[in-house]
Order: structure tokens, then C-alpha cells, then sequence
């Protein structure tokens, strides 16, 4: 293999596609980072779960293929001067040449790394900026522990032209609904994709316009449990969740006995500021009254703190607490400047939108903590 | 169990002289012997004590225990405070894991936490190197089976199917071992039951498995290593070992009710 590439296209793949190396290897070969060269430089990893394969423009002055230690030739791209970059494969050794800096790096037995999984059919796709901000609207809510694995995925649903994003931990849930453009009219599915590296791929591939959705939705190799996206040169695959869903519709209150509008900004500002004196696992407290919300964290023993924020509100007095942490993560994901609260009671959920008419297409349900206080 | 309080001194005579001026003090004379001088601090730590074997002799206003060794506890007792005694029976020991014994038995009744229609062949099933905590019979064969022969009109109910989720994960994790259906429906599955989970547990099952699969009755079987957390490490080590990591929520399977959670 022999090829000259410009630094900064090779960087931002190598960095991609670095983030699909297994942080513990079970063989060594899956550390490494394959590099095919032909009539253009193609890079992927893979650990049997998640697939990343990135693809550069340039042709090369001798094809060939080789793996190379991923870790290795991530960090040392990322520090390479802003120069062409040289790569030349000898025998059991690939050299690296920028500027007057030259690495030699070891070739991994390329005979032993595993097939990439094939990509789904295209299902449909959608706008990358607004696939990201969507995704990472509802990835806060996702359960990052094991105990129960389903809760650790994005519940993708699929009814024609819709696609719900739905994410809880069992303390939040967040749901937003986005249009897409599906290949085919009428399709009606849902598969659950690992939080994690759905938020990874969705930041990641907004250098594209538009992400295409990857999904085996019939014949032989449905429910084969992959999902893939593809967008501005860059695709990834990842192994689907198994696991029953809460059925996430009952939890969404209808009906609500109040409802509260505040300054967002200010809003999460207030709460951090209260939320210093909550002791870990401790909630703030809010109390709403017409034209105001008066905020309160802290226990007579301990340190404690209060404020109050100009507030339109709209129903009987409401007292009711939260955990800080999950009131900011709320108020930081609605899209808009005001933070609408919709109370029902100081024990039931709470739905956090932003402030339109009609169906919000994000909400974000927060079960209060029952305060002693 | 005898429990004195008195003001006294003490005097600690042997490898070491110590001294303890006079104060308030319990004294506690166990049924194994030992004597322990106590203060109103010190967590479990007495101020000076002397294990058995040793004798106590009392006189008046002065006690002294002696033991083997030749070493000797005065303590020098000015006024009586209390002086009880109570006679405390066998103990029972301390039950080491109580938490661990716990899981294997919720866990035993609730296995659809591990799959649907997953039935017990016995809790603490014996190996020659020692007992498995859990040894079930999966779905998988059956929902593989129904799948296949799906084409030739067999009803596919809903516990199959979601039988079939599971054998998937299985076929992926467990090297592929689904072929061959087990008389009676169901392959066999060892579970290790543990509160932290590390790369020793893995070894242990994997020891169980090894000698399980020896047997042609039983074979294949599949392993599951069930803990309240499983550390990274032991986890890499399982998965590639083709082991299914379960992680269990312990206050969930006692049915702890919870009021902050949405469901």
C-alpha cells in the first residue's frame, strides 16, 4: 500500500472511526484499525457489536490493505502537523511520513480481522442536524446500568413518516417526534439501539446533510438485530437491544390540574444555583403561586437556600420536588426560551415542554420526590 | 455473657506493663472466658482484655485473670455500679452473604428474569467440584424449532417469539450451540449467582461448565453469571467465553415498592 493524503481529511476518519474500538480487546487483531486502499482510502473497526467505516476521496498509488493498531494511529494523527501525510506499507511495517516527523508502525495480522457486518436495505432518512439534536433530546433520560438492559437503549418507533425517539431511566422519560422520508409508504416498526453509541453516531454524522437509516425490515435477514447509519461518507453498525419496553404511552399523563411557564434559561440557572446546598439524593423544592415559583433545597440541619423567579402560572398551588440534576437535564433539552411545567399532582409526573401550541413534539415526564418537608 | 460497670483500675502485666487509672468502665466476662475492660468510646476496641484460655479469680474489690503464659489483668474495682448477667444461648454464626443466598433463592422463583418460560432443574445442583447455584432449562430450542418449521404451518405464539429474542442473543454470545434439541424442550443453563461479580466467578463457572458439558445427558450447557454488579473485567472475560452476564436488582426481586420512579 502506498498513498498520499491530506492531514485533516485523515484525521477527522481516523477520529471517527476510532470510536468503535473495544476499550478491552478479547483478541488482539479487533484493536486494530483496517486501512484499504484503492480507488480510495477506506478505514473500519469493529468489535462485534459496533461497526464504523469511514471513506476519504483519494486514490492510491498502490492499492493494498493492512491493519494497524487503531489506538496508536488515532493519537498520532490527531498531533500530526498540517501537512500531507505519507503512508507506505514494507513487508510487516507500515511507515508514516508528515513533515519531517516519520512513525513505523507494526502490521496486525490483517488474515484475522473479522468480516464487517453487510448494511441493512436503506429504510429512509432524515435531516442530520435534526436527527442529533433529536437524539440527544432523548438520550439524557437513557438508564446507563445494566440492571435493566432494554432501558439502556433509544426506542426508535417507526409509523410511516413519523419516528419517535423514546428514552427512560425510570425516574425520566423523554420522548420526541420527528419527520422523516421513508423508501417505502405505511412502514410500522420499532427496534431498541444502545443510547451510547446512537448519541456517539448522531453528533458524529452531522458533516453530511442527511443520515440514512439502515434497517432489515422484511424477508430473510429481518429482525437479524443490526441497525446502520450513513451520512457524508461515514457509516456505522450496531447490534440492536432485545428486551421487553415499559409501555411508555401510559406514562404520559393527559390531563393536568396546573400549569407553570418560566424563563428557561433562568429557570435551570435558579436550580443550579438552589441545588448547591442539596445534599447528594436530596431534592429541590418548588412552590408555585400565581406569578411567581419560589425554589428551596436544603434541610434546617444542613446549609440551605432559596429563591424565587417570576413565573406565569395557572391552576392551584402546587408544592412539589425534584432531582436537581434531572429538573436541569429537562429544562437544558426543550427547544425553545420558555420551560412549560404541567403539574397533575405533588406525586404524579410532571411534563416539561417547551412553550407552542398543540402537541409538543418533545416531552420530558419527571417523577417528583416525595419531600418530608 | 456477665456485663459489669464500676469504677475501677487496671493493671496489665506480661510482655508489656500498662496502667489504667481509675474510671468508669464496663467489664465484660464472655462465656469462652475473656475478659474485656471497656470505655464509653472506642468503637469494639477495648482499652485492655485478655482471651481465653485464662481464669478469672475474684476477691473483694479486686479481680485477676491469669492466663497460660503466665500474663496477668488486676483490675482494681472501687464501687459496683451494675452487675448482670445473661445467659445468650448458641449463636447461630455469622451467615456469611446472606444478601448472595438470597438472590439465588428470588432468583430461582423468578427465572423469567432470565427468559421467558425458563423452568428450574433444582437450586445448588451438585458437580463433583461443588454445587451450581441455579441449573435451568432455557426456551431456546423450542422457539428455534417453531421458527425453522414456521413455514410448514406451526403457530407461532407470543412466549415463543419472545423466546426467540432470547435464543437470539444466545446463538451470538453463546458460540452457536442451538442446534441439537434437547429432549423435553430446553437447553441446560448453570447460573453463578454473586453480589459483585469479578473475573474469579467467571473461572468458577467456567470450571462448572467445563465439567457439565462432560456429560452427554446435559450438554450443551450454557452459562449465565447473575450478580448485582458485574465489574468490566469479568464481564470481557464472559462474553468471550460465550457466558451471558445478567445483572440483578436486588431490592426489584425482594419487591421493594418504590414511590420515586415512573414505573
Amino acid at each position: 500500500m502506498k498513498l498520499q493524503v491530506e492531514r485533516d481529511p485523515l484525521a477527522e476518519a481516523v477520529a471517527w472511526t476510532a470510536r468503535a474500538l473495544p476499550a478491552r480487546p478479547t483478541a488482539p487483531v479487533l484493536a486494530g484499525m483496517r486501512l484499504q486502499a484503492d480507488q480510495e482510502l477506506m478505514l473500519s473497526t469493529f468489535d462485534y457489536e459496533v461497526s464504523a467505516q469511514a471513506t476519504i476521496p483519494v486514490a492510491a498509488d498502490e492499492p493494498g490493505t493492512v491493519v494497524v493498531s487503531g489506538r496508536l494511529l488515532a493519537e498520532i494523527v490527531r498531533s500530526l502537523p498540517a501537512k500531507p501525510v505519507d503512508l507506505a506499507t514494507d513487508g510487516t511495517r507500515t511507515t508514516l511520513r508528515c513533515g519531517s516527523a516519520t512513525f513505523t508502525l507494526m502490521l496486525l495480522p490483517g488474515d484475522e480481522y473479522p468480516t464487517l457486518p453487510d448494511m441493512p436495505p436503506t429504510t429512509g432518512s432524515v435531516g442530520a442536524d435534526a436527527f442529533a439534536s433529536a437524539i440527544g433530546q432523548v438520550a439524557i433520560a437513557a438508564g446507563r446500568d445494566d440492571t435493566l438492559p432494554a432501558l439502556t437503549g433509544i426506542r426508535m418507533e417507526i409509523a410511516d413518516d413519523t419516528l419517535t425517539l423514546v428514552a427512560t431511566d425510570r425516574y425520566r422519560l423523554a420522548v420526541r417526534e420527528l419527520r422523516w422520508t421513508p423508501v417505502q409508504a405505511g412502514l410500522n416498526m420499532a427496534v431498541l439501539v444502545p443510547a451510547r453509541v446512537l448519541g456517539d453516531t448522531a453528533r458524529a454524522l452531522t458533516t453530511g446533510a442527511e443520515v440514512a437509516v439502515a434497517l432489515a425490515t422484511e424477508g430473510e435477514s429481518a429482525g437479524d438485530g443490526i441497525i446502520g447509519f450513513e451520512g457524508g461518507g461515514r457509516r456505522t453498525t450496531t447490534r440492536l437491544l432485545s428486551g421487553e419496553y415499559p409501555r411508555y404511552q401510559t406514562l404520559l399523563p393527559s390531563e393536568f390540574s396546573a400549569v407553570a411557564e418560566l424563563p428557561a434559561a433562568a429557570f435551570a440557572e435558579a436550580v443550579k444555583r438552589v441545588a448547591l446546598v442539596a445534599e447528594r439524593n436530596t431534592p429541590v423544592r418548588l412552590a408555585f403561586a400565581p406569578g411567581e415559583a419560589v425554589l428551596e433545597a436544603g434541610t434546617g440541619d444542613e446549609a440551605q437556600a432559596t429563591e424565587a423567579i417570576e413565573a406565569s402560572f395557572d391552576g392551584d398551588e402546587m408544592q412539589i420536588a425534584f432531582n436537581p440534576q434531572y429538573l436541569i437535564d429537562g429544562i437544558g433539552a426543550i427547544d425553545s426560551d420558555t420551560a412549560r411545567i404541567s403539574f397533575t399532582t405533588p406525586t404524579r409526573p410532571a411534563v416539561i415542554t417547551g412553550k407552542g401550541e398543540g402537541q409538543p413534539d418533545y416531552r420530558y415526564v419527571l417523577m417528583p420526590i416525595r419531600s418530608a418537608g | 455473657m456477665r456485663l459489669v460497670i464500676a469504677r475501677c483500675s487496671v493493671d496489665y502485666d506480661g510482655r508489656l506493663t500498662a496502667h489504667l487509672p481509675a474510671a468508669l468502665r464496663l467489664l465484660i466476662v464472655k462465656a469462652d472466658g475473656s475478659v474485656l475492660v471497656h470505655s464509653d468510646g472506642g468503637s469494639y476496641k477495648p482499652l485492655n482484655w485478655m482471651s481465653p484460655p485464662c481464669r478469672l479469680t475474684e476477691q473483694p474489690g479486686r479481680w485477676t485473670v491469669t492466663n497460660k503464659s503466665g500474663e496477668t489483668l488486676t483490675i482494681t474495682i472501687e464501687e459496683t455500679v451494675s452487675d448482670t448477667s445473661v445467659d445468650l444461648g448458641t449463636d447461630p454464626g455469622l451467615v456469611k452473604d446472606g444478601v448472595e443466598a438470597h438472590l439465588q433463592e428470588l432468583l430461582a422463583v423468578q427465572l423469567h428474569l432470565l427468559g421467558d418460560c425458563w423452568r428450574l432443574v433444582r437450586r445448588e445442583y451438585p458437580t463433583p467440584i461443588g454445587p451450581v447455584d441455579i441449573m435451568c432449562r432455557d426456551a431456546a430450542n423450542v422457539a428455534i424449532e417453531v421458527k425453522r418449521r414456521g413455514e410448514t404451518g406451526g403457530a407461532v405464539s407470543g412466549g415463543a417469539v419472545s423466546g426467540g429474542a432470547v435464543s437470539g442473543e444466545a446463538v451470538v454470545s453463546g458460540g452457536g450451540h442451538v442446534e441439537a434439541p434437547v429432549s423435553g424442550g430446553g437447553g441446560h443453563v448453570a447460573v453463578e449467582v454473586k453480589r459483585v461479580a469479578g473475573i474469579d466467578a467467571v473461572e468458577q463457572l467456567t470450571r462448572y461448565l467445563d465439567l457439565l458439558n462432560r456429560d452427554p445427558l446435559l450438554r450443551p450447557v450454557k452459562g449465565i453469571l447473575a450478580a448485582q454488579s458485574i465489574r468490566p473485567q469479568a464481564r470481557t472475560l464472559a462474553e468471550d467465553r460465550g457466558i451471558r452476564c445478567v445483572v440483578l436488582d436486588y431490592d426489584r426481586m425482594r419487591g421493594i415498592e418504590r414511590d420515586d420512579t415512573l414505573f
